[in-house]
């Protein structure tokens, strides 16, 4: 039980690292869906900012958000292999993908709860942890959902 | 100087003896008894010497004929002599008339007054008149034409004079100027030497510079041959360095196909990691595998990225090696081509230089000749100072001759204006009538006004004057056209002095006539100037004053 236990908690504690802008913030693994290279996104007219337009992913339309503007970053410099990383958003019964933009798909780590330190406002953006010598913001995918 | 020349005495003032009267008569009464004397006596001489029986009328007759000879001479010679005795008186009173016209004619002839000389002889018989009248006249011509001539001579030997003094002048000016010349041309001889020599020096230099020019020439033919070389060679390492970087781009896209290969597996194994994670404990191996892959993949990017790195440094030191070979070979463009340009040039310096060394030596033989000329000239204007020399010295005796001709001029111009004429250039004439003029006006400060007015209207005379019998001064006048300021103070110190001791009143006042004082140096303004006076006489014919007047020699010839 407790080695379950354990193994819930290290893929709860599992993320991948992105970067957005000056950023980099970490999604929860089990909500990635795919990581692809920058998918064509055709822009929606009257959408709000973040929303870049839809993609096409596995035959399905596919919202595609742009993180950096998620999560305040200013816009670096062009990034040379953008990428589209697909999660899963919303309750398990009714979730739904979407797609974000990111400058670069980095690596898998592992961020362990005890080292997140919870956002104020506890929206969007979970908190903040270090890793690998670097701050990282960690994201909340279920907030979004809602 | 004080001395009027006056001509030679002609008739003597002695008074002619005239026989007193009666004489005649009484010479005729002795003469008839005289015949009748004699008649007798010859008739007693010849009763007594004739002999005895010779017939008496021969003695019949000469007694007849000498009481004939009585009675005739006692009726006709007798009362002409009595009547040539009556008429006598008359004759000679008339002869005596006639002998003082003649005699006061000639004393003013031999006194020079050929116009009163001529009144004086109206008086005498027509034919004595007509023949004192033409002399006089013939006299009055030819003073006349001495006194133009004189005049003449004068201003004729003045200009001579004078352009004998400017010729002089510019002899001596044109001497100085040959000695300048003589000195220049001594100098232009001694730089045309110092040309000659310089311009063999440059002839020497000028055929060194040749001899360089060429040996310049072969070696910049050679540096031109070598950047030639050069410039091919960069050619070369341009092309090459170019195939480099054509080489370089291509390995660039196969980097960018590796990194892009690196960049597919990294994503490709991260999405194992989530079909790991998602695979819960299943797939904890696979999520090794993942990882390993994602390394791989992150490795493959950073020797990707360190070959790219090493390809950016090759890059660059291709591009820089073929900006540099293109610098270098634009320098080696622009080296040639100046090469070019200095093979060319010295080329042409080697010609310049041949011309130079050929022109320098026709420029040393030329300024030899030129040396050679040079020293002709200097002897020949040597010899033409000399002779502007002698020509100045000549000139100069010219001058003086002509000088002395003025002088001689100016003494026959005296000569002539001793004689009084009726003309307007005889000063005698002049100052006479000047004196009619003054005569009559009857107070002083009108004959002063009237001489003002003379004077003023008479360009040549410098000073007029009235001269009191007692020395003293009573009209002073100044011709201001000819006498400044100073000169009219020094002037106007006449008034200060008597004048009797002076040579012309000496000489006016000896016969009261007028009178003409040779040519003498002016107290004013040193020119020389006659003096001629005359005397003003009362209305009853007395000596009042003597008028004077100054004038000046050289307005007067000018007139």
């Amino acid at each position: 039980m407790e080695q379950k236990a354990e193994r819930k908690t290290r893929r709860e504690g599992t993320h991948l690292l992105v970067r957005a802008g000056e950023y980099s913030c970490a999604l929860p693994l089990a909500a990635v869906r795919r990581v692809v290279r920058a998918l064509t996104v055709h822009p929606l007219p009257g959408a709000a900012g973040e929303l870049e337009g839809l993609a096409e992913f596995g035959g399905e339309p596919l919202p595609v958000l742009n993180l950096a503007r998620l999560v305040n970053a200013s816009p670096g410099a062009n990034p040379s292999y953008p990428v589209t990383v697909v999660v899963w958003v919303g309750p398990v019964e009714g979730r739904e993908m979407i797609g974000f933009t990111a400058d670069a798909a980095l690596e898998v780590v592992h961020v362990p709860p005890e080292s997140i330190v919870a956002a104020s406002d506890g929206g969007f953006l979970q908190g903040e942890a270090p890793v690998g010598g670097e701050v990282v913001r960690i994201l909340n995918l279920d907030a979004l959902g809602r | 100087m004080d001395a009027e020349p006056t001509l030679p005495a002609v008739i003597s003032a002695e008074p002619v003896v005239v026989a007193p009267s009666g004489r005649y008569t009484e010479n005729a009464l002795l003469g008839w008894i005289l015949v009748v004397g004699l008649t007798l006596v010859g008739y007693l001489l010849l009763a007594l010497g004739s002999p005895v029986g010779a017939p008496g009328w021969p003695r019949h007759l000469f007694l007849a004929i000498g009481l004939a000879g009585v009675v005739c001479y006692g009726l006709w010679v007798f009362p002409y002599f009595r009547d040539l005795e009556k008429r006598l008186p008359e004759g000679r009173d008339r002869w005596s008339k006639l002998e003082g016209e003649l005699i006061s004619a000639f004393e003013q002839l031999g006194a020079g007054d050929l116009v009163r000389s001529i009144d004086h002889t109206q008086g005498l018989p027509e034919r004595l008149a007509q023949i004192s009248e033409a002399a006089s006249e013939s006299l009055s011509q030819l003073a006349q034409q001495i006194q133009d001539s004189s005049i003449e001579v004068a201003s004729a030997a003045d200009a001579v004079n004078e352009i004998a003094s400017e010729l002089a002048s510019g002899s001596s000016q044109q001497a100085a100027s040959v000695v300048e010349i003589t000195a220049a041309m001594e100098e232009l001889a001694r730089t045309a030497s110092q040309i000659a020599e310089n311009a063999g020096r440059q002839a020497e230099l000028a055929a060194r510079a040749e001899a360089s020019g060429e040996a310049g020439s072969a070696a910049v033919f050679e540096a031109v041959s070598g950047v030639e070389e050069v410039q091919k060679r960069i050619s070369a390492i341009a092309s090459r360095a170019d195939a480099l970087g054509t080489r370089s781009k291509e390995i660039y896209r196969v980097l960018d196909l590796i990194t892009e290969i690196a960049q597919e597996t990294h994503i490709l194994s991260l999405n194992a990691a989530i079909e790991a994670a998602a695979a819960g404990a299943d797939g904890r191996r696979f999520s090794v595998v993942a990882e390993e892959v994602r390394h791989l993949a992150q490795r493959s990017q950073e020797s990707v990225e360190s070959v790219r790195n090493l390809l950016d440094e090759f890059s660059s030191s291709i591009r820089a090696t073929i900006v540099a070979t293109e610098e270098g070979s634009k320098e080696a463009s622009r080296v040639l081509e100046r090469s070019r340009a200095a093979a060319a040039a010295i080329e042409e310096l080697r010609g310049a230089s041949g011309d130079t060394s050929r022109v320098a030596r026709q420029i040393s033989l030329a300024t030899q000749q030129q040396n050679a000329a040079s020293d002709e000239v200097v002897m020949t204007l040597r010899e033409v100072s000399l002779v502007v020399q002698r020509m100045t010295g000549g000139l100069k005796n010219l001058s003086s001759t002509a000088d002395r001709l003025n002088q001689l001029g100016l003494e026959i111009q005296l000569l002539a204006q001793s004689f009084h004429l009726n003309s307007p250039r005889s000063l005698k004439h002049l100052v006479e009538d000047w004196a009619r003029r003054i005569e009559p006006l009857p107070t002083l400060p009108e004959k002063e006004r009237q001489l003002d007015e003379l004077v003023h209207n008479a360009p040549f005379v410098e000073l007029g004057y009235l001269m009191a019998l007692d020395g003293g001064t009573l009209a002073l006048s100044f011709n201001q056209n000819l006498l400044d300021e100073r000169q009219q103070s020094l002037a106007a110190k006449v008034r200060e002095t008597d004048v009797r001791s002076r040579p012309w009143f000496k000489a006016v006042s000896r016969h009261w006539r007028t009178t003409l004082i040779p040519p003498y140096e002016s107290m004013q303004n040193s020119e020389a100037c006659f003096t001629v006076c005359t005397p003003l006489r009362n209305g009853d014919g007395s000596i009042a004053a003597v008028l004077g007047i100054d004038i000046n020699v050289t307005g007067w010839t000018r007139i």
